[in-house]
């Protein structure tokens, strides 16, 4: 419930409120509070994505640490990492700056990622040696980038009173089992500051029980682009459309799951499942997840002109 | 071969029964109604003098004796009411109807029970409680709204997994597993406001007994407990009006005699007007803003001569939410119609057929049928059901019941239409048919005037019914979701898909130690065939019942009780301790990440495993005098084990509770005020919080090292509540009489968790802090006021 609703409320900003309204005499209230919880050892946690776009690739390698530990994440150093693709070509990985930060192509313009070609992660720290795997899948092109005028009823405490909600158009592709991470890009940059605003598509729609093959992305998908406030005129606002592989797709879903889970209708916290395995199956598992994406992108400048006129 | 021997048994019993009916008796019956209503009055004592043995009067208010032929004193009597004394010549068979009164108006508000005055002591049933609606009208309630369910939740055995969640638990089942009737029809959600308030409407409830235990064979379908509601047949006597005005609710209730008292009916509606209120607040772009919730319940009798009589009964309630485009509402219907027939004297039938709809709907530009984008969302399930009941009165010493029941399943899990551009998608699933028949034979058996037994057994037969298609899955890895293998199979309409039969013995014993004190012991097997799918902390609106199939198999209880019971002082106080073991089986649970909604292979996402609940519960009662109550302390635990979590070991349920002390009082201070309390303390539910944190795309992740789940708890639950009733002076309009009811929620105004749980800060995502979430923050003060005419 919580997932169908949340893709309908955060894109709903007018429905936030609506809902307090209805709710103001029983609207439950938050207390941060101390909590003790015992700690467990270190884990590998890995943070690895390459595109198909030209330029460096990174690969992130921490150490997982207590919950309440709020300090910048320990880096690993030292690793050896490899990325292998299906035709038996290696990509090797550097540290070069000494902060976890593996990166490939540092020094050239080289493109790492194809789409329909597999690549294998292989890390090797110390005595350890980790591997992953995801395929790189195709993307559909995005053809527009559109916005409307909203009044939100009340004075918001992000962003403007009066505003634009922005919108992409981008059609999935026929055949089942496409899935996609859709990422809003603010001046450029693909901006989600929060888990709880991760938006992803399986095929056209939400899941993969209900197919929605080779359609336009479904409404609330297509807003999700406008997530806490509403953009300014003028504003730079963009989409960065990626293939993602099912398992991906679900590493997300749990994520964003896991973040916004308070509430009434919270659902039992479960670890969320790498893809990351230990080559021994006796030593300590691996955290996070390696992924591989074909990108596509479009973005534009919000003009009041062109805005579309409100449906409602 | 054990049922063969058990159906050996049973048919010798009723055999020698009938044997022992041979001599020259005569058979005395009627019905036993109140003076100032005509409502037939339930577990009314009717006891024979001279024969030293009685009976109690069933639902309807029916009661039947055969006796040998002679001279016989009929002693009616129930509590709050006065006795009555009946004189019967059985030198042939003889119908005695009588009509009871209050022993006056005063005692008749301080009464808390309805049952005859030992009843709890002498009667076969255990794990069974009754509350008056009377007293729950009186308990403070939460902003003034007197709410059955919450009333519920004061009873030993019953908990609920936190403030606003929708449902009731009993000795350690789900919300699922509690058989919610409306004069017998099943409610599939009985929550208004996603769980703050229950759809029934207490102006038009007469009589609510919760059956946590010793179920007799009469009841099946779910495996924990019966909540049986029955609605009040409409005033007979005279036109009656009843109304008020409270915070979330305004009510009215008309009930009427007709064809000159031979029938009656009552009409009654309640709806929340926050909406109403906060119009002129809301500025133009939440004009067209939608939240209420209103319900609608009516019932109507007529009787005809001494032997028939017709009921015709309804439910329709509506939770309606919305804004701009957007749409969201729940709701359930249900109508009964029922034939009560007596045949010679000794046979009653109660012939039921009822319909019962829950549906919900989701989505945006709904009723927009030209709009671009659209997503229009629609659950829901129908069951039809005909119930044929027998109660056969064949001995003062036997009363023998049997029947039987047929349920047409008619679900649509999700029928979901996405408009994108224009573009039209149905990514609806397949509707679900199913049926479920049943066949009982009980036989309630007085071997002395200190022991008696109730023994029957049920068999339940369930078919999953085509057209349809079922899916094999594979599983790839434990405990994760398992892919279905497609095409699935695909059944023809009138094809079976997969069928499950199920015996079901009960069996319960009283033994009398003295006139005060018994000794009652019980067994029961249930099964289930409908489950609701709910992986969330308190059960949603949304949650889809899904029948059973060749992947979902019944999910099913046995449980044993033994209590002790013991009156004091004339009946004033009622004491009893009871002690219960429950084991369950094919309890569900979900896989992590689990899609339960508009997904077809949601069967793929589900894990079983199986389920143990045991604990003991301490009740004491107060009925007569000024100060009545009751305290109430259950030490009980429920436990889970479902393949792969918590690393393949038990682990407590969501609403597992160990501790449970409740406490409710009623004071009398005269004739125009009454004062009242409760007070709640319970263990906090349990939770799961993750050891470690890791980042990953610049999110802070929650990790839990040892995979376990709800090794921790949160702090104690605990609340008191205070309310006063003011029966104004002057009669309002020189006829009617007017009350005010001022009732606060929370007085020490204590932040009572419903969970903690972990997350990252709002403004420094990679912070990782704990929160309390708290339903309730404050304290709550409403007033009420309420008006009968």
């Amino acid at each position: 419930m919580k997932n169908i609703l949340n893709t309908f409320i955060i894109n709903k900003v007018a429905f936030v409120p609506l809902l307090f309204a209805s709710f103001f005499l029983l609207a439950g209230c938050e207390d941060v509070i101390d909590l003790e919880t015992e700690t467990g050892p270190e884990q590998l946690v890995v943070d690895g994505w390459i595109t198909n776009e030209a330029g460096p690739q990174t690969i992130k390698l921490n150490w997982s640490a207590s919950y309440f530990n709020n300090g910048p994440a320990k880096p690993v150093l030292g690793a050896e990492v490899t990325v292998t693709d299906d035709k038996g070509k290696v990509y090797e990985f550097k540290d070069l700056a000494g902060n976890g930060q593996y990166i490939w192509g540092k020094t050239n313009a080289d493109t790492l990622g194809h789409i329909g070609r597999t690549y294998s992660l292989k890390i090797k720290n110390q005595a350890d040696i980790y591997t992953a795997k995801s395929e790189l899948k195709r993307v559909p092109t995005v053809d527009s980038i559109v916005y409307r005028k909203e009044k939100l009823p009340f004075k918001p405490d992000k962003g403007p009173q009066e505003g634009y909600v922005a919108q992409f158009y981008a059609r999935d592709f026929v055949g089942e089992g496409d899935t996609y991470w859709i990422k809003p890009l603010i001046n450029g940059k693909p901006a989600i500051d929060k888990a709880v605003n991760i938006s992803i598509a399986y095929d056209a729609a939400f899941g993969s029980g209900a197919p929605s093959d080779g359609l336009i992305f479904i409404l609330p998908i297509r807003e999700s682009l406008t997530t806490d406030s509403l953009y300014s005129a003028g504003a730079s606002v963009g989409v960065e459309l990626h293939s993602i592989t099912n398992e991906t797709f679900e590493f997300l879903k749990q994520i964003r799951e896991q973040a916004g889970n308070g509430g009434l209708f919270a659902v039992p916290i479960t670890n969320i499942k790498s893809n990351v395995v230990n080559a021994d199956p006796k030593g300590i598992k691996a955290l996070g997840l390696f992924g591989a994406s074909a990108v596509s992108r479009k973005q534009t400048i919000i003009d009041p002109e062109k805005a579309r006129p409100d449906e409602d | 071969m054990k049922n063969k021997v058990l159906t050996q048994c049973i048919l010798l019993l009723i055999f020698g029964i009938s044997a022992a009916t041979a001599q020259n008796r005569h058979t005395v019956s009627g019905y036993v109604k109140d003076q100032a209503n005509g409502e037939g009055l339930i577990g009314v004592s009717v006891y024979v003098r001279e024969a030293e043995t009685g009976v109690v009067t069933n639902p309807y208010g029916f009661y039947s004796l055969t006796l040998p032929e002679g001279n016989y004193t009929l002693v009616f009597s129930y509590i709050g009411y006065q006795k009555v004394e009946k004189t019967a010549n059985l030198d042939t068979d003889r119908t005695v109807s009588i009509e009871m009164s209050d022993e006056s108006t005063d005692l008749q508000e301080v009464t808390v029970s309805t049952q005859k005055e030992d009843e709890n002591v002498r009667g076969i049933e255990m794990s069974v409680n009754k509350v008056e609606m009377k007293t729950i009208r009186k308990m403070p309630a939460l902003l003034g709204e007197v709410d059955l369910i919450r009333s519920i939740q004061l009873l030993p055995g019953v908990t609920s997994v936190g403030e606003g969640a929708s449902g009731f638990n009993v000795r350690g089942g789900d919300i699922s597993q509690n058989l919610v009737l409306l004069d017998e029809a099943p409610v599939y959600n009985s929550s208004h406001l996603f769980g703050f308030f229950s759809v029934f409407n207490p102006d038009a409830v007469k009589d609510v007994k919760l059956i946590k235990g010793g179920i007799p064979s009469l009841y099946g379908g779910r495996i924990s407990s019966i909540l049986d509601v029955r609605m009040k047949e409409g005033n007979s006597k005279k036109r009656e009006i009843n109304g008020g005005l409270g915070t979330i609710f305004s009510r009215l209730t008309y009930e009427q005699p007709f064809a000159k008292g031979k029938g009656s009916f009552i009409v009654a509606g309640r709806r929340s007007y926050i909406d109403v209120l906060a119009k002129p607040f809301l500025n133009s772009d939440l004009k067209d803003s939608k939240f209420y919730f209103y319900d609608l319940t009516a019932k109507v009798n007529y009787k005809i001569g001494e032997k028939d009589t017709f009921f015709a009964s309804g439910y329709f309630g509506k939770d309606v939410f919305g804004g701009g485009d957007f749409g969201f509402g729940w709701g359930n219907a249900t109508a009964t119609a029922r034939w009560n027939h007596v045949f010679s004297n000794k046979l009653f039938m109660n012939l039921t057929g009822y319909y019962s709809n829950y549906d919900y709907t989701l989505g945006q530009n709904q009723n927009k049928p030209d709009a671009k984008d659209k997503f229009d969302w629609k659950s829901k399930i129908i069951s039809t059901s005909i119930k044929p009941d027998f109660t056969f009165y064949i001995t003062p010493n036997n009363q023998l019941t049997f029947g039987g029941q047929y349920i047409y399943y008619d679900t649509r899990p999700g029928k979901a239409i996405a408009v994108s551009e224009g573009e039209n998608t149905d990514i609806s699933l397949e509707p679900r048919y199913a049926d479920e028949s049943a066949l009982y034979i009980g036989n309630e058996q007085k071997f002395s005037d200190r022991i008696s037994l109730q023994y029957g057994i049920r068999y339940s037969y369930f078919r999953n019914l085509g057209p349809g298609t079922e899916y094999d899955y594979i599983e790839i890895e434990k405990g994760q979701r398992k892919f279905p293998v497609l095409p699935g199979k695909q059944y023809k309409k009138g094809d079976v898909i997969q069928s499950y039969g199920n015996w079901e013995p009960r069996a319960s014993l009283n033994i009398g130690l003295s006139s005060t004190a018994s000794i009652k012991a019980s067994y029961n097997r249930t099964a289930q065939y409908l489950h609701l799918l709910s992986n969330t902390a308190a059960s949603s609106p949304l949650d889809v019942w899904t029948l059973s199939s060749g992947n979902i198999a019944p999910e099913k209880a046995d449980q044993v009780a033994l209590g002790w019971f013991q009156n004091f002082k004339d009946n004033t106080y009622e004491a009893s301790v009871e002690v219960y073991y429950k084991k369950l089986y094919n309890q569900i649970d979900y896989v992590p990440g689990s899609d339960l909604l508009l997904n077809e292979y949601v069967a793929g996402d589900l894990l079983f495993g199986k389920g143990r609940a045991y604990g003991a519960e301490f009740y004491l009662k107060k009925n007569k005098g000024k100060l009545t109550g009751w305290i109430s302390y259950t030490l009980a635990r429920t436990e889970r084990l479902i393949e792969t979590v918590n690393n393949d070991d038990w682990f407590p349920a969501r609403f597992d509770k160990p501790h449970n002390f409740t406490s409710v009082a009623i004071y009398e201070m005269g004739k125009r005020l009454s004062l009242s309390a409760n007070f709640t303390i319970t263990s906090g539910t349990p939770a799961t919080f993750p050891t470690n944190r890791y980042e990953w795309g610049g999110w802070p992740i929650g990790n839990n090292i040892n995979s376990v789940r709800n090794n921790n708890r949160i702090p104690a639950y605990h609340r008191l509540d205070l309310a006063a009733t003011l029966k104004s002076k002057r009669k309002l309009f020189n006829v009617g009489q007017g009350e005010w009811v001022f009732s606060v929620y929370n007085v020490y105004n204590r932040r009572n968790p419903f969970s903690v749980y972990t997350r990252a800060n709002e403004d420094t995502p990679l912070k990782t802090e704990a929160v309390r979430y708290s339903v309730i923050g404050s304290l709550i003060p409403a007033i009420t006021y309420n008006f009968k005419f």
